[in-house]
């Protein structure tokens, strides 16, 4: 580019300020060159692939970011406890406890109804011991249906199978007589229901 | 953080406080030297993979029944040995099997079968699932009184046809009526398997819930 300097009234005309016919007769020859010279710029646009082709090709070669190298890089770490914030965050984790030591840890399983029955006429007392109610003799009784000794009791229990008897007054372990049974190892029977 | 570094001893305080899991489930129920020996053999079982559910149920039933503790022991260390043959002879038959299946195994060995039982029976190719319901339904047939031969021929049969579980499950309740008819259950179990034979000749059922058919009568002894 020439170090040639305009007149500032011809700077103006190349600004648009004035035309052509505002120049003074002597500034004239200089205002049509100044003119020529702008309509000679190329203002298409200019385009530089090398400049995005380098970029593009450092960017691909930059090394992949190892997620492990990340994890086990050392990094200074800043903890800042509040100590208001220590009540509100035991009482989260003493829920947290209560709920992780509470949950149920697996899917329950079909239910089954059963009818248990045992003809007792003499009996005081009936009721149901077994595997599905850790072997309580007082936990289900069996209800006496007329003057008949019949006694009843309907449940609702997990498939799989039960070992069960039934307690006759709070003393006698009794097999049921309608289902089979096998040794219980102390020298009794325990009747066996499968579900 | 602040959550995850408090909860952390806060769980291990809680956990000691809890103790064993098997003394937590017999505490009240159990003399203390019971407990002892239960999780004593617990312990042990656990690490050959054994279930410790039955033992923990023998003891509390033991209990319950106001069993001295020498014959609660006796009857602890049978159950031990009875899951034992159930495991070896499930692992005879190459199962991986869990749990669910050698408790169902040690029942039919205290119904009666064998661990050669329990071997052919697991030899059937059967889902650890269906065995064990398999299992559990041999038990149930020996404490009836079907014999070794007849009770495994049923059951493996219907193992093989690769019906549901739940057909399975109704094996002893037809069994029973053919015994209220007036056969033997070794001729029940042998009639219902010649059906479930020519069912499994013929192809599986048209849909599930069909009842089975019925056996051919067996003839009177």
């Amino acid at each position: 580019m020439s170090e040639h300097e305009f007149h500032p009234s011809v700077k103006q005309l190349l600004d648009g300020d004035i035309t052509i016919a505002d120049l003074p007769p002597e500034l004239r020859a200089e205002g049509d060159e100044a003119l020529r010279l702008l309509a000679a710029v190329d203002r298409s646009p200019v385009q530089l692939p090398a400049v995005s082709r380098r970029v593009m090709r450092a960017v691909a070669a930059r090394p992949a970011r190892s997620v492990w190298r990340g994890v086990v890089k050392p990094r200074e770490l800043r903890l800042r406890i509040r100590p208001w914030l220590l009540a509100p965050a035991l009482a989260i984790a003493a829920a947290l406890i209560v709920f992780l030591r509470t949950a149920p840890t697996a899917a329950p399983a079909s239910l089954v109804t059963v009818r248990f029955m045992l003809v007792a006429p003499d009996a005081r007392e009936v009721t149901l011991a077994g595997t599905f109610n850790q072997w309580d003799a007082h936990a289900t009784p069996l209800i006496r249906s007329g003057p008949t000794g019949v006694w009843t009791a309907t449940l609702t229990l997990p498939a799989g199978q039960h070992q069960y008897a039934f307690v006759v007054d709070g003393v006698r372990w009794v097999p049921d007589p309608g289902a089979p049974a096998v040794n219980d190892g102390f020298g009794r029977r325990n009747s066996v229901l499968t579900l | 953080m602040i959550i995850a570094l408090l909860t952390l001893p806060l769980s291990l305080l809680g956990m000691q406080q809890q103790g064993s899991p098997i003394a937590a489930r017999l505490a009240g129920r159990v003399p203390p030297d019971v407990v002892a020996l239960v999780e004593e053999l617990g312990t042990a079982a656990a690490t050959r993979g054994l279930p410790v559910d039955p033992l923990i149920q023998k003891a509390i039933e033991g209990s319950a029944k106001g069993v001295p503790s020498d014959r609660v022991a006796a009857a602890l260390r049978l159950v031990v040995a009875q899951l034992g043959t159930a495991a070896a002879a499930l692992q005879d038959a190459g199962v991986v099997s869990d749990t669910l299946v050698i408790a169902a195994g040690g029942f039919a060995v205290t119904a009666g079968l064998s661990g050669h039982d329990i071997t052919a029976l697991a030899r059937t190719g059967a889902s650890v699932p269906a065995l064990t319901v398999g299992l559990r339904v041999a038990g149930t047939l020996a404490a009836m009184g079907v014999p070794s031969a007849e009770n495994i021929g049923l059951i493996s049969t219907k193992l093989r046809s690769g019906q549901p579980t739940d057909d399975l499950l109704l094996v002893p309740a037809h069994v029973q009526a053919e015994i209220a008819r007036g056969v033997t259950p070794a001729q029940a179990a042998a009639g219902l398997e010649r059906a479930a034979a020519a069912q499994a000749r013929r192809g599986p059922p048209p849909s599930r819930g069909t009842p089975p058919p019925h056996p051919p009568t067996p003839p009177h002894p």
